[in-house]
């Protein structure tokens, strides 16, 4: 060893190709070999959020419990046959792409509400949840929302539950016309509007669009099934 | 047994938070809870270990010119197999710690336990010293996070350990101290550690 010159400028090129080639190699095994139960907890979490929208508690009761059946809708409502539940969860993971393909998730709850699934921009990135409705298709029977990087005590408090409740029992329907339901500045004013965050108001904007043009996309299906009532 | 030395040094006398100042500011942020300060610290005394380690089999091959650079590539990638492992066993916990685990890479104690230490001694000591500073630095996080959990919480690894019914909401004359949630509260936590410490460590006490 003592004979190398460790600090001729060929040693230092080899030494770095060597390392950066053994890195590599250590790191794409690490990867690919936990891939599939990182997988599994990505799809765990989504459930549950979709188990916390409908109003359960997760830790007490499982998705296959409150969730009936997942669907595939298309642009005018109809289900997607051949659609698996692995197809719909995937199409969760890219929520905007699944959207514009006219490709609709949507999880019906054993007693009859549904849950949307909702993607949108806050402040500083991307914002996601999920809207569950009561049966009359009117009424929000829950909310959970998350975000990758709104700031921590203003747009952050999206994901508590003081804000994700207040939610709860607003209709988005004034009679036959949609108007989705807002977090306003100011403080609510009537049954479509929650308090928004002091401090947040970019991130309730981005919120506000979100839930508005999630809904959106499943009106035509929303539409069918509220006339039926 | 020398060896004994390099593991329980950084636990009081030369502990890698409240003597040599160093990693403070995870010490800020995981410190609500005490579950991610757990996770936290054996993430952080898993990587100086093997860092130690593996600069200390490298130290007479490597070129000094590019010393921190191989430095950081070691720690780096240590670290990203750790957040690969936490994301895959532990993902609650993964989500909490989110971002600090990626800045355990630029926590001052494995730059400079490696650079300080592992470089100039033999792979076991080396190895001992890691294990003996993540020690400390664990140890210093969970007095912490014991303290912010209890008062901030009312509870110790989320086990319930002042009674529901002591709360002002059922009918009792406690509440929990807000300010224990907050980053400011760790800073100061610190403080009274480094103050009870030294008082007991005349020798750590400035002139």
């Amino acid at each position: 060893m003592a004979k190398f010159n460790v600090n001729s400028n060929a040693y230092i090129i080899i030494y770095s190709v060597v390392m950066v080639v053994v890195v590599a190699v250590l790191l794409a095994v690490t990867s690919l070999s936990l891939q599939e139960r990182q997988g599994e907890n990505i799809l765990n979490e989504k459930r549950q959020q979709i188990v916390k929208a409908l109003g359960e508690n997760p830790a007490a009761v499982s998705y296959s419990d409150v969730v009936a059946e997942s669907v595939m809708l298309d642009k005018s409502g109809n289900k997607i046959e051949g659609k698996t539940d692995a197809d719909i969860f995937a199409a969760l993971g890219d929520l905007t792409a699944s959207f514009e393909a006219g490709e609709f998730p949507i999880f019906k709850a054993a007693n009859g509400c549904v849950v949307i699934p909702v993607y949108g921009a806050g402040l500083w990135g991307p914002v996601w949840g999920y809207v569950a409705l009561e049966p009359d298709m009117n009424t929000v029977k829950g909310i959970v929302m998350d975000h990758s990087g709104e700031t921590p005590g203003l747009g952050a408090e999206i994901t508590t539950s003081k804000v994700q409740s207040s939610f709860v029992g607003k209709t988005i329907f004034e009679g036959e016309n949609f108007v989705s339901v807002s977090m306003r500045k100011g403080g609510a004013t009537n049954n479509h509007e929650v308090d928004a965050i002091s401090g947040g108001t970019k991130t309730c904007d981005g919120v506000n669009a979100m839930i508005k043009s999630g809904i959106e996309g499943y009106l035509p299906y929303i539409n069918a099934n509220k006339s039926n009532k | 047994m020398s060896n004994l030395k390099n593991l329980t040094g950084p636990l009081s006398a030369n502990n890698p938070v409240i003597v040599q100042i160093l990693g403070i500011c995870s010490a800020l942020a995981v410190t609500v809870k005490m579950e991610p300060a757990f996770v936290m610290g054996i993430s952080v005394m898993v990587v100086t270990a093997f860092a130690n380690l593996v600069m200390s089999l490298l130290r007479n091959g490597i070129p000094s010119r590019i010393r921190i650079i191989v430095q950081l590539v070691v720690i780096a990638a240590l670290v990203i197999i750790v957040d690969q492992v936490l994301k895959a066993f532990v993902y609650d916990v993964s989500k909490q710690l989110s971002v600090y685990v990626g800045l355990i890479i630029t926590n001052c104690i494995i730059m400079g336990r490696v650079e300080a230490y592992a470089l100039g001694n033999k792979p076991w000591d080396s190895f001992l010293d890691g294990i003996g500073n993540g020690l400390g630095y664990a140890a210093i996080l969970l007095i912490v996070a014991f303290f912010r959990e209890l008062f901030g919480s009312g509870t110790v690894f989320n086990i319930r350990i002042i009674p529901e019914s002591w709360y002002i909401a059922n009918g009792g004359f406690y509440s929990n101290v807000g300010i224990m949630l907050f980053p400011p509260m760790a800073l100061i936590i610190v403080g009274v550690i480094i103050w009870v410490h030294r008082s007991f460590n005349k020798d750590l006490q400035e002139k």
